[in-house]
């Protein structure tokens, strides 16, 4: 494509009266060697005029068109130029809301940053999707409960082939074992009778669907649209092709057996989901003999939110001791129900439930800590709680106690091996042979061929729960096209777990149609780029495999990598890490933001110049809103935007340091438990680097306080242009770059 | 700490339910009750613990529980409750089922609790009326001048029935307070709470404090969504001293007269009814009655005005109200028609005075004595355990003196 340029200024929002336009143009066609012509400025760029003044250089033929208006991540629609490169240079956010107006320092600002726009087209191409070649776009459900039913059916209905693939012999799952199901419709009074049923009979005879009971996962292979996966059915296995995944395996109830101190153990002591059983055989009756039972004391958070047991809420108990109460109330109306609480927490409309229950003179509930349950002789039980607003120390008599057990995720025992695995492993070769000689392998329930491991990743510090970018992508694991849903996500009630499904089928969805147009997934779901590596030069380090957060880059035989493209989300991880430099993308590389730093960037003799490269996906938006604001910006700083901190090539420090910057900022993330980068760890990679870039600046008699990286969430805008003015105080003391002018 | 058995009783809940706090087991024990009450202790302030005592039916913690009597259903509680729970209707309840609780015979404390009862009630003294008409051989709507006394009810009838009432309800007071006062300090010998220390003080002391803090109504002030009903109240009460202080002064003319032989001296007229209009005991009725209706007429606006906020109140306050304002109305309107009968010539006198006259009369009649011969059993009964458990409460320790 021959690069044609139409460079455009806006004057509005302030930027007219910050800068002097005429003069930016001068230098801008000066500076980056564009005909003086190409250059032109408006009033209203993006007024129907102004466009249409860009859509006319198009039609005649431009094909790179750089705008220097507001910041990228508003007006997109407005400045959309199809079949041209069209880049974004924020006038407006970094310099007319936040520096002096028509002041040197500035315009010098504003030069350096329409250079390096023009300069970024200029070293860059216009992107190409990458589309493999015999991708499928069936969808596999893994579960088939109530989560994997809803996942299934509403794939299905939108039209795309669904595999479900469920372990036990029939559908339903836990759903299908309770006697009645807590009330969805208003007035929320009346228990209702099982719907799974009807979903069950509706999946079974949906054409789009192919159901495998009593299935499991031997292996899963490849990537989104194109996933061989095996499984294993009565002991014969076959190879199916799908392009993604919901993944639904639920949970398991919590091992009562743990929990002896509230008596369980004692016939008379059950569980909720026991509950179940009795109340779906007819009249609640006492294990031990037989009998009726009249005072039925129910346990809430039985080995939940308790540091011994499972620290957290598993948020359906509360609801469904509420159910069982009215179990018991319907079948007798001389029982009582009596439940022990912490706290009741019933969610979103289960709370009409809770009051509907309360208002029952039978059903009598109290805050307290439950301390024992022990015999109390002829098969009845003493409850003892503490804490209780009818006493300080109160003694109950039942005729049957139930405990309301909490949710334990499938993926949990899976995620406590690998764990437990990586802990003997730091102890030695010995440790970890011992462990794995004597620690039984649970089942895996993907079995992944990925070289992160078998399972969905664990999350610190989320019990087993799969893993989840909750703050910003709920359904997003770190394997791009496999999708939690439900109860193996995080504890939640059937209603919540089918609306989760039903988004974890669309994300799906999503995916499949994404790599049919050779787009990233997520979270830059617009991008056609992909990562282009220079295979020649590939010294098969392996660092790019082993820093892929996604496990996009395997090694063939000869251990040489290769991109498993589809599982990959374009963060530019990879080239960050290259040594060699040779992964690029068509409007990123190592190149481009080499070139604008060395060439965009004027160094002058007098003042000092400072280099941040923001992460676009937290920081940079939160530069952004600090200009809403009106905050300040230093005017020494160039801001240059990143995929992710993970794409930071060093070489980009080096030569900025060489060329006499004064100092970098990598402005990214903040990493650790819980992580929040959307590329889970781009810039706790870009700190281990600059961890070692520091040793060299040192020998290189260079200050390491030169270069930094500062952590920000999104919501820390207001503390961002300080954060900076530290940094410029800081470079002060240190004093100019000793290789300025060289 | 000693550990509790507790012992539900769905009866005693649904007795509450029924008793007027339907409520109840909306509470979710939030305590926002306790915080915005004004007239609770800080320790182990009610009406939290009343509320989950009541959920469970722990008629034991609740029959003899002298926080139960320290609240003034105020209605802060209610009005601020965030589940619609009406603690002060529960409490009210509560009440209702400790009067009932000790009052004796029981049949007559279920009766007067129950709206079907009503009729029968009622039917009681209809009757011991009419048979006094008759064995007087008097007419029911007597001819010439209205004079009550002397042609529809004579003093001796009137006192004999009255006493009769007033010595079966003195009965029914003593008896039941003598048990709820057993039962008070047992419960400060079986119980566990910090607060009850038997730091018994001199009981006359207490007894006066008790009796100063009611005739200022200091505690009823301190009431914040129904700040009206201490005044109110306050009218009714003194509405209430007043008439007694004016019957028993009636009492000292007509015996003075009799037994002493004392005559009218001054504005004093010892001596047979009626009496004229300036004769201060005369005055001090007519001001105590004009007092009582202004009060009960303002009780009632307010609860009607409140009703949305502090609840409708149960069929035993507004039995109790009724009986009061039909006390007064009718007393004031006899007296009136009375006035006007002699107000008017002979030839203008109509028919028609006397035939509502003395049917007005009858109804008052039969009101006071509702009202004197069921006290222990209708909330009247209020004052008399209100005051026993006041009277505990600073007996026990169960209140700081500050009140």
């Amino acid at each position: 494509m021959e690069k044609k340029f139409g460079v455009y200024i806006c004057k509005g929002c302030g930027i007219g009266e910050a800068l002097n336009v005429d003069d930016l143009k001068k230098a801008t066609a000066g500076g980056a060697k564009v005909p003086a012509e190409a250059v032109k400025d408006h009033g209203i760029l993006c007024s129907p005029e102004g466009l249409e003044m860009i859509r006319n250089d198009v039609k005649e033929g431009t094909t790179c068109v750089v705008i220097g208006a507001c910041s990228p991540r508003v007006k997109f629609e407005e400045f959309d130029f199809p079949g041209t490169i069209t880049e974004r240079v924020n006038l407006r956010e970094f310099i007319a809301w936040t520096m002096e107006p028509g002041n040197e320092d500035t315009q010098a600002v504003a030069e350096d940053y329409m250079k390096m726009g023009v300069i970024k087209v200029q070293k860059g191409g216009l992107p190409e999707p990458n589309i493999l070649e015999d991708l499928s776009n069936t969808i596999m459900v893994i579960g088939g409960g109530i989560t994997g039913i809803t996942a299934a059916l509403e794939a299905a209905d939108a039209g795309y082939k669904v595999f479900l693939v469920e372990k036990e012999a029939e559908l339903g799952g836990w759903a299908a074992k309770l006697y009645k199901e807590t009330p969805r419709l208003y007035p929320y009074d009346k228990l209702e009778e099982p719907r799974i049923f009807d979903k069950i009979k509706e999946v079974e005879s949906n054409e789009n669907v192919t159901i495998y009971k009593a299935t499991t996962v031997e292996k899963t292979d490849g990537q989104p649209g194109l996933f061989d996966v095996t499984l294993r059915t009565n002991g014969s296995s076959q190879t199916v092709k799908v392009g993604a995944f919901v993944m639904a395996a639920g949970w398991k109830p919590y091992d009562a057996s743990k929990l002896e101190y509230l008596g369980y153990g004692n016939p008379n002591v059950i569980t909720n989901v026991q509950m179940e059983e009795i109340a779906k055989k007819g009249k609640i009756v006492r294990p031990s003999d037989g009998k009726e039972a009249k005072k039925i004391a129910f346990i809430q958070c039985a080995g939940s939110r308790d540091a011994n047991h499972l620290p957290y809420c598993s948020s359906f108990c509360c609801g469904t001791s509420l159910k069982q109460a009215k179990y018991v109330r319907e079948k007798n109306s001389d029982a009582v129900a009596m439940i022990f609480y912490k706290d009741i927490r019933t969610p979103g409309q289960t709370e009409l439930f809770y009051k509907n229950m309360q208002n029952d003179p039978g059903v009598l509930l109290t805050k307290g800590d439950v301390t024992a349950i022990t015999d109390a002789g002829n098969g009845n039980l003493h409850v003892e709680a503490e804490n209780t607003l009818l006493g300080e120390k109160i003694k109950v008599e039942a005729d049957l106690v139930v405990l309301a057990t909490g949710i334990v995720p499938a993926t949990r025992a899976t995620q406590e091996y690998f764990d437990a695995l990586t802990e003997a492993g730091k102890k030695g070769d010995d440790a970890k042979k011992a462990f794995l000689d004597e620690t039984p392998k649970p089942d895996s329930i993907l079995n992944l061929t990925y070289r992160q491991g078998p399972e969905i990743p664990t999350l610190e510090g989320a019990y087993g729960f799969a893993d989840s970018n909750f703050i910003c992508f709920q359904y997003e694991t770190r394997r791009t096209g496999i999708y939690t849903a439900g109860c193996v996500k995080q504890p939640m009630t059937m209603s919540d777990a089918a609306e989760d499904a039903a988004g974890a089928a669309l994300k799906a969805i999503q995916c499949v149609e994404h790599v049919a147009k050779g787009m990233a997934v997520h979270p830059r779901a617009w991008d056609t780029t992909f990562p282009d590596p220079l295979m020649i030069k590939c010294t098969s380090c392996k660092r790019c495999t082993e820093e892929c957060p996604f496990g996009a880059i395997d090694e063939d035989e000869k251990g040489t990598p290769f991109y498993r493209l589809n599982r990959c989300r374009r963060c530019g991880t990879c080239m960050g890490a290259c040594p060699e430099r040779i992964v690029s993308f068509k409007d990123f590389s190592v190149d481009i933001v080499g070139s604008m730093i060395k060439d965009g960037v004027d160094v002058p003799d007098e003042g000092y110049r400072v280099i941040v490269l923001a992460c676009e996906n937290d920081a940079y938006p939160a530069l952004d809103s600090a200009a809403i604001k009106k905050m300040k910006l230093h005017p020494a700083v160039r801001i240059i935007p990143v995929r992710c901190l993970g794409s930071t090539n060093l070489v980009w420090v080096t030569d900025a340091l060489s060329r006499g910057i004064d100092g970098l900022i990598l402005l990214g993330c903040k990493y650790g438990e819980n992580y929040q980068c959307h590329f889970v760890k781009g810039s706790e990679l870009a700190n281990y680097r600059f961890s070692k870039l520091q040793e060299t600046l040192s020998k290189l008699q260079l200050e390491a306080d030169r270069c930094q990286l500062l952590q920000v969430a999104i919501s820390d805008y207001d503390k961002l242009p300080a954060m900076i003015d530290d940094f410029m105080k800081r470079i002060d003391e240190v004093g100019p770059n000793p290789f300025k002018g060289f | 700490m000693a550990e509790q058995i507790i012992k539900p009783d769905v009866n005693f809940i649904n007795d509450v339910i029924a008793a007027g706090g339907e409520s109840v087991k909306k509470c979710f024990q939030c305590a926002t009750c306790s915080v915005v009450c004004n007239v609770t202790p800080e320790d182990n302030p009610f009406p939290r613990k009343e509320m989950i005592h009541a959920q469970w039916g722990l008629k034991d913690r609740l029959i003899s529980n002298p926080d139960v009597w320290l609240c003034h259903q105020c209605s802060d509680c209610t009005a601020y409750c965030p589940r619609g729970a009406k603690p002060g209707e529960v409490l009210g309840a509560v009440r209702k089922l400790s009067i009932q609780h000790y009052a004796t015979p029981s049949f007559l404390a279920k009766a007067v609790g129950s709206p079907k009862a009503l009729i029968g009630l009622l039917a009681l003294p209809v009757i011991i009326f009419i048979v006094a008409i008759l064995m007087q051989g008097n007419s029911f709507i007597p001819e010439g001048r209205i004079v009550y006394a002397e042609k529809f009810m004579k003093v001796p009838y009137i006192d004999v029935i009255f006493s009769a009432a007033a010595l079966f309800a003195v009965i029914g007071f003593i008896m039941g307070v003598s048990r709820y006062w057993k039962d008070l300090t047992k419960s400060i010998e079986m119980s566990s709470n910090p607060w009850q220390r038997k730091v018994k003080g001199p009981m006359i002391a207490i007894i006066l404090g008790t009796i100063f803090e009611f005739v200022t109504h200091k505690r009823f002030k301190k009431c914040e969504v129904t700040k009206d009903r201490a005044n109110t109240h306050l009218f009714v009460f003194f509405g209430f001293v007043g008439l007694a202080i004016t019957t028993t002064w009636a009492i000292a003319y007509l015996y003075g007269y009799e037994f002493f032989g004392i005559t009218a001296f001054s504005v004093f007229h010892f001596g047979e009814s009626p009496y004229p209009l300036y004769d201060p005991m005369k005055i001090v009725g007519n001001v105590s009655a004009i007092l009582l209706l202004a009060g009960i007429l303002q009780v009632i606006t307010n609860r009607r005005k409140n009703a949305e906020k502090a609840g409708a109140g149960s069929y035993f306050d507004w039995l109790f109200i009724g009986i009061i304002t039909s006390i007064v109305v009718t007393g004031i309107l006899s007296e009136v028609l009375r006035l006007a009968d002699i107000g008017t010539e002979d030839g203008l006198r109509l028919a028609d005075l006397r035939m509502l006259a003395y049917p007005t009369y009858f109804i008052h009649l039969v009101s006071v004595f509702f009202l004197f011969a069921y006290a222990p059993f209708s909330k009247m009964a209020h004052m008399v355990y209100r005051t026993t458990a006041l009277v505990f409460a600073k007996y026990s320790g169960r209140e700081e003196k500050k009140y």
